[in-house]
C-alpha cells in the first residue's frame, strides 16, 4: 500500500485516475473480416499475427448468433493498474496523459501475471495476453496506439464501421 | 524471410511421409501461390497424369501477401489436373474464408498432396507440425458436419476445408469447401481430395507474417482504395461499404477474412435444408433462379454441404436440363417435374426458375450419384452429355459452355450468368477465354468487364460518370494505348483488344499468386483520383513493402507473363494444347450476344487472334509459345523440354 500511496500523492486515499478513451465495438455490425487484429499486430509488433493482436474477434457461422469482440475497456477504476501497483516499486503499467490510456510498460513487466487475473473480464472476455520478448515473459494489451496521431489502427482498418474510438472527454460527458 | 515463411509442406498419403519444399527454389521469380504451384507442376506432373491418379498433385497455395493487412488477402489458390475440366487438364481455382491465413500462421506458403491413403484420412496442420489422422469416423458426412467436428477435436479457432459426399464419389464438379461461405468451386478439386481419401485439412497457427518496411506496408494499406468494384456499388463514402449491414439473429452480414474492400454476402444460420447434415447454414452467393428466397437458400446450404459446385448446376446443368426438356428428352427428376419455360430458352435469363423441391432432388441425386441420371449429372453436365439420351443432349450445350470445356459462359455477354456485358467489350474476353484452362472470370475477366462497363459512359445501359475523354486519357495512362476503350473501334485495330484481352490476363495471375482478390485488383478506374486513374501499381507497391523485394509494376507485370506462360507450357507439354484447341472456343460465341445482339465474325476475330498470338510473342500457327519469349521471362528450362517434344513455337 506504500507504493499506492506514494502515487497516489496524498495519504490514505486510492488514487483519482484520469478517464481514459475507449475503442467501443458494435458486434452486431462486425463483418469477422479481423483486419483489426493484422493492423494492431503490425502495429505493435511489426509482423501480421492475429495472435499478438490486442484485439480478438471470436466467431462460428455453425451457430447463430453474433460475433465477438475482445478489447480492453480502459476502466475508470483500472483492477489491472492496481494490481501491478501493489506488486512492484514503480508499476508496469501506466497512464498515458493525452489519452488515458492504461497501458503496460513491456520494459518494466515482469511477467507476473497479476494484471490479467486483476482484470474482471478474465477469463470469459480476456483482453491481457501474454507473449514471450527476448526469453521473457511480458503482458500487453491495448493501449489505444497512444502514440499514433490518427488514433487507433484498429478503428481505421475496420471496413464495417463496427469499431469506433471514444475520447475520454465524450466518455466523461456521456458518463454524467 | 519476408512476406513468404520459407516452407512448402509436401504430405505423400501413400507413405504418410511428409516433406518440406523450399519456397526459395521458386521466389521471387514466380511470386507464390499460382505461380509456386505451375512452377511444381512443371517439375514434377508429367503427361499422362490423370484426375483421380495417385500422381496427380493437389496443391493448396497462398501467397507473400497472404494473411497480411493487403486488403483481400484472405484467398487461397487451388491447383491440380482439374477433372471437371473436359478433357481434364492443370487448371486452378481459388477460395475466399480465412482457412489460407491460417495456414500461413501455421508456418507455411502451401501445401503439396499427393499419392492416395489407404483409408480416409485428414490432415492437422498446427504451427509447423502436421499429421495424418484417421478420419473413419468424418468420412461420409457433409462438409459442415466435419467442420463442426473437426473444430470440437481441436478447438473453434481451427479452420477447416473439406470434401463432402459428392467428393467422396468423385463427383467431376465436387468442391472444396470452407467455413460455410467459400469453397473452390470450379475445377472439381473436391474430387481430386476424394481420389486420395483425404476428407478434410484442419490448420491452426499462431505464428506471423513478417514485413520487410511494416510503416510503409501499414500505410499502403490503409490508403488504398476501397470504392469497390464501381461507382454504381460505392457508397457516399468510399472508406465504408454502400448500404447498412444487415444483421438479425439468424442472419447477418459478413466477409471474407482480411478484406477490407466493399464486398459483403450474408449469411443464413439454422436452415432447415432437408438432407443436410443438420448444422445448416447458407452464404448468400452467385446462385441462379429459384422460385422463392427459401429455394434459393435452402439450395446454397446443401450444395455447401453435399460440396457440389452451386455455379454449374444452376447455371449449368439446370438449364441444360432445361432445354434437354424442351427438346423432349426427359420430364422430370426422381418424379419431380423439371421446371421449364413456355418460350424455347436462348440464354440463362430465359429459364425457369427452381422450385424448392426440385433443387433437394436434383442436389441429392447428384451428390450421392443417384441412378443413371445422378451418376451421370455428377460429373457436370458436359460430362453427362456424352452419357445420356445417347448423346442427343450434346448440341444443346453449345449455348452454354465454350468448347463444351466444363465450365459456363461467364461475363462474355453470350449465355448470361455474370451481369451485362456489351458489344465490343465482350472481344478480350473471348480472347481470354480462347486461350485459358478456365473461364477466365475467376481472375481476369472481371477487372476488364466490370470496370470500363461502369464507368464508361457509352456502353450499354449503363451511364458511368467518366466522358470519352477521360477514359481514353486513362486508357493511354493504363494500357499505353487510347483506343482501347473507345467504342469506336472493334476489330480492328486489333491491339484494342488484345492488349486489355493479355494484360488484364497478366494480372490476373500476379493476384492469383500473391494471393490477393480480383474483386478490387485491378482496378483501372476510380471516381477518387483527379484524372480518373486508379493506382495500378498498387500490388507492386504492397509486393515490395510486404517482401523487401523492390519491383516495380512493369517487372510485376513480367512476373504475371512469366507465371501464365508457364500454364501454357504445362498446358502444351501435358495435355496438348495448341492453337486448334484455342480456336474450338470460337464456336460456343457464335450466336447473337445477349445484351447487343452482336453476332461474331468469325475471320475477323480470327485475325484478331493472330494478333493476340503475334503479341505474346507465341508461334500464331500453332499458338506454342516461341523460345525467344520464354528466354526473356527466364524459361529457358521450359523452352528446351518443350522443343525437345517437338512443341516449341
Amino acid at each position: 500500500m506504500a507504493n499506492l500511496r506514494k502515487k497516489a500523492g496524498r495519504a490514505g486515499g486510492v488514487p483519482k485516475l484520469p478517464r481514459s478513451g475507449v475503442v467501443k465495438v458494435d458486434r452486431h455490425i462486425c463483418l469477422t473480416c479481423r483486419e483489426c487484429e493484422v493492423g494492431c499486430s503490425l502495429y505493435h509488433e511489426e509482423e501480421c499475427n492475429p495472435a499478438l493482436s490486442r484485439i480478438r474477434i471470436e466467431f462460428n457461422d455453425f451457430v447463430p448468433g453474433f460475433p465477438s469482440l475482445y478489447v480492453c475497456k480502459q476502466c475508470a477504476w483500472p483492477a489491472c493498474y492496481y494490481a501491478c501497483a501493489d506488486i512492484l516499486q514503480e508499476s508496469a503499467i501506466l497512464i498515458d496523459r493525452a489519452t488515458g490510456a492504461r497501458f503496460i510498460d513491456e520494459d518494466r513487466c515482469i511477467g507476473c501475471g497479476a494484471c490479467l487475473r486483476a482484470c474482471p473480464l478474465t477469463p470469459e472476455m480476456q483482453v491481457v495476453y501474454d507473449k514471450i520478448v527476448d526469453g521473457r515473459r511480458v503482458y500487453y494489451k491495448c493501449d489505444l496506439c497512444k502514440d499514433r496521431a490518427e488514433g487507433p489502427i484498429c478503428v481505421e482498418a475496420c471496413p464495417a464501421g463496427a469499431l469506433t474510438f471514444v475520447p475520454a472527454r465524450d466518455k466523461r460527458k456521456r458518463d454524467g | 524471410m519476408y512476406g513468404w515463411t520459407g516452407k512448402i509442406l509436401r504430405v505423400d498419403l501413400s507413405s504418410g511421409r511428409v516433406s518440406h519444399i523450399d519456397t526459395s527454389r521458386y521466389v521471387p521469380q514466380l511470386l507464390g501461390g499460382l505461380g509456386v504451384a505451375a512452377g511444381i507442376a512443371w517439375d514434377e506432373l508429367k503427361p499422362g497424369v490423370g484426375p483421380f491418379d495417385p500422381e496427380n498433385l493437389l496443391m493448396v497455395m497462398v501467397g507473400p501477401l497472404t494473411g497480411t493487412l493487403a486488403s483481400g488477402a484472405g484467398r487461397v489458390e487451388v491447383a491440380g489436373i482439374a477433372p471437371q475440366q473436359r478433357p481434364s487438364r492443370f487448371s486452378r481455382s481459388g477460395m475466399g474464408g480465412h482457412w489460407g491465413p491460417e495456414l500461413k500462421y501455421a508456418g507455411f506458403d502451401g501445401m503439396v498432396v499427393q499419392g492416395k491413403a489407404p483409408r480416409p484420412v485428414y490432415l492437422w496442420v498446427h504451427d509447423g507440425e502436421v499429421e495424418v489422422l484417421d478420419a473413419a469416423d468424418i468420412w461420409g458426412t457433409g462438409t459442415y458436419a466435419t467442420t463442426v467436428a473437426l473444430r470440437a477435436k481441436h478447438g473453434l479457432r481451427t479452420r477447416v476445408i473439406s470434401c463432402g459426399p459428392a467428393g467422396e464419389r468423385l463427383s467431376r464438379i465436387a468442391i472444396i469447401q470452407t467455413e460455410t461461405g467459400s469453397a473452390s468451386g470450379q475445377g472439381g478439386y473436391g474430387a481430386v481430395m476424394g481420389s486420395k481419401n483425404l476428407k478434410a485439412i484442419a490448420v491452426q497457427g499462431t505464428g506471423g507474417v513478417r514485413i520487410a518496411r511494416p510503416p510503409h506496408f501499414l500505410g499502403i494499406c490503409l490508403n488504398a482504395s476501397r470504392e469497390g468494384m464501381s461507382p454504381a456499388f460505392s457508397s457516399p463514402d468510399p472508406r465504408k461499404p454502400g448500404g447498412q449491414p444487415e444483421y438479425g439473429p439468424h442472419h447477418r452480414t459478413r466477409k471474407c477474412g482480411f478484406c477490407m474492400t466493399h464486398c459483403t454476402h450474408k449469411i443464413y444460420m439454422n436452415v432447415a435444408a432437408e438432407g443436410g447434415s443438420g448444422a445448416s447454414t447458407a452464404a448468400q452467393h452467385c446462385w441462379g433462379y429459384d422460385a422463392s428466397h427459401r429455394a434459393h437458400i435452402e439450395g446454397r446450404a446443401l450444395t455447401s454441404d453435399y460440396g457440389i459446385n452451386g455455379w454449374e448446376v444452376s447455371y449449368g446443368i439446370i438449364p441444360w436440363l432445361q432445354l434437354c426438356r424442351q427438346h423432349g428428352l426427359i420430364d422430370s427428376v426422381d418424379g419431380v417435374e423439371i421446371p421449364v419455360p413456355q418460350k424455347p430458352i436462348e440464354y440463362m435469363r430465359d429459364c425457369a426458375p427452381s422450385p424448392a423441391e426440385f433443387l433437394r432432388v436434383l442436389l441429392n441425386i447428384i451428390a450421392f450419384r443417384k441412378g443413371p441420371l445422378g451418376d451421370a449429372l455428377a460429373d457436370g453436365a458436359c460430362y453427362a452429355a456424352e452419357r445420356l439420351f445417347g448423346g442427343r443432349g450434346k448440341p444443346l450445350l453449345d449455348r452454354i459452355y465454350p468448347r463444351h470445356a466444363g465450365q459456363t459462359e461467364h461475363w462474355a455477354g453470350h449465355w448470361g450468368p455474370g451481369g451485362n456485358i456489351y458489344w465490343p467489350w465482350w472481344l478480350p474476353v473471348m480472347l481470354q477465354w480462347c486461350v485459358d484452362t478456365r473461364d477466365p472470370a475467376n481472375d481476369s475477366s472481371h477487372q476488364w468487364t466490370s470496370h470500363v462497363q461502369f464507368y464508361l459512359t457509352q456502353s450499354g445501359p449503363y451511364r458511368g460518370p467518366f466522358p470519352l475523354e477521360k477514359v481514353r486519357a486513362v486508357a493511354a495512362k493504363v494500357y499505353g494505348n487510347p483506343d482501347v476503350c473507345d467504342p469506336a473501334f472493334e476489330y480492328d485495330p486489333s491491339d484494342t483488344k488484345a492488349i486489355p484481352a493479355i494484360w488484364h490476363h497478366h494480372r490476373g495471375m500476379i493476384v492469383d499468386s500473391l494471393v490477393l482478390c480480383d474483386y478490387e485488383n485491378t482496378r483501372v478506374f476510380s471516381v477518387l483520383s483527379e484524372d480518373g486513374a486508379a493506382d495500378t501499381a498498387l500490388m507492386s507497391k504492397l509486393f515490395s513493402a510486404c517482401t523487401g523485394v523492390e519491383t516495380s509494376e512493369r517487372e510485376l507485370d513480367l512476373a504475371g507473363e512469366r507465371v501464365f506462360n508457364l500454364l501454357r507450357a504445362i498446358d502444351i507439354r501435358n495435355h496438348g494444347r495448341d492453337r486448334k484447341v484455342d480456336e474450338s472456343t470460337i464456336g460456343g460465341f457464335m450466336y447473337p450476344g445477349k445484351d447487343d445482339g452482336v453476332v461474331l465474325d468469325r475471320e475477323r476475330f480470327l485475325h484478331l487472334l493472330d494478333r493476340y498470338y503475334e503479341l505474346r510473342g507465341w508461334n500464331k500457327a500453332n499458338g506454342w509459345p516461341a523460345r525467344a519469349k520464354l528466354e526473356e521471362l527466364g524459361l529457358k528450362a521450359a523452352a528446351d523440354e518443350l522443343e525437345a517434344i517437338g512443341r516449341l513455337g
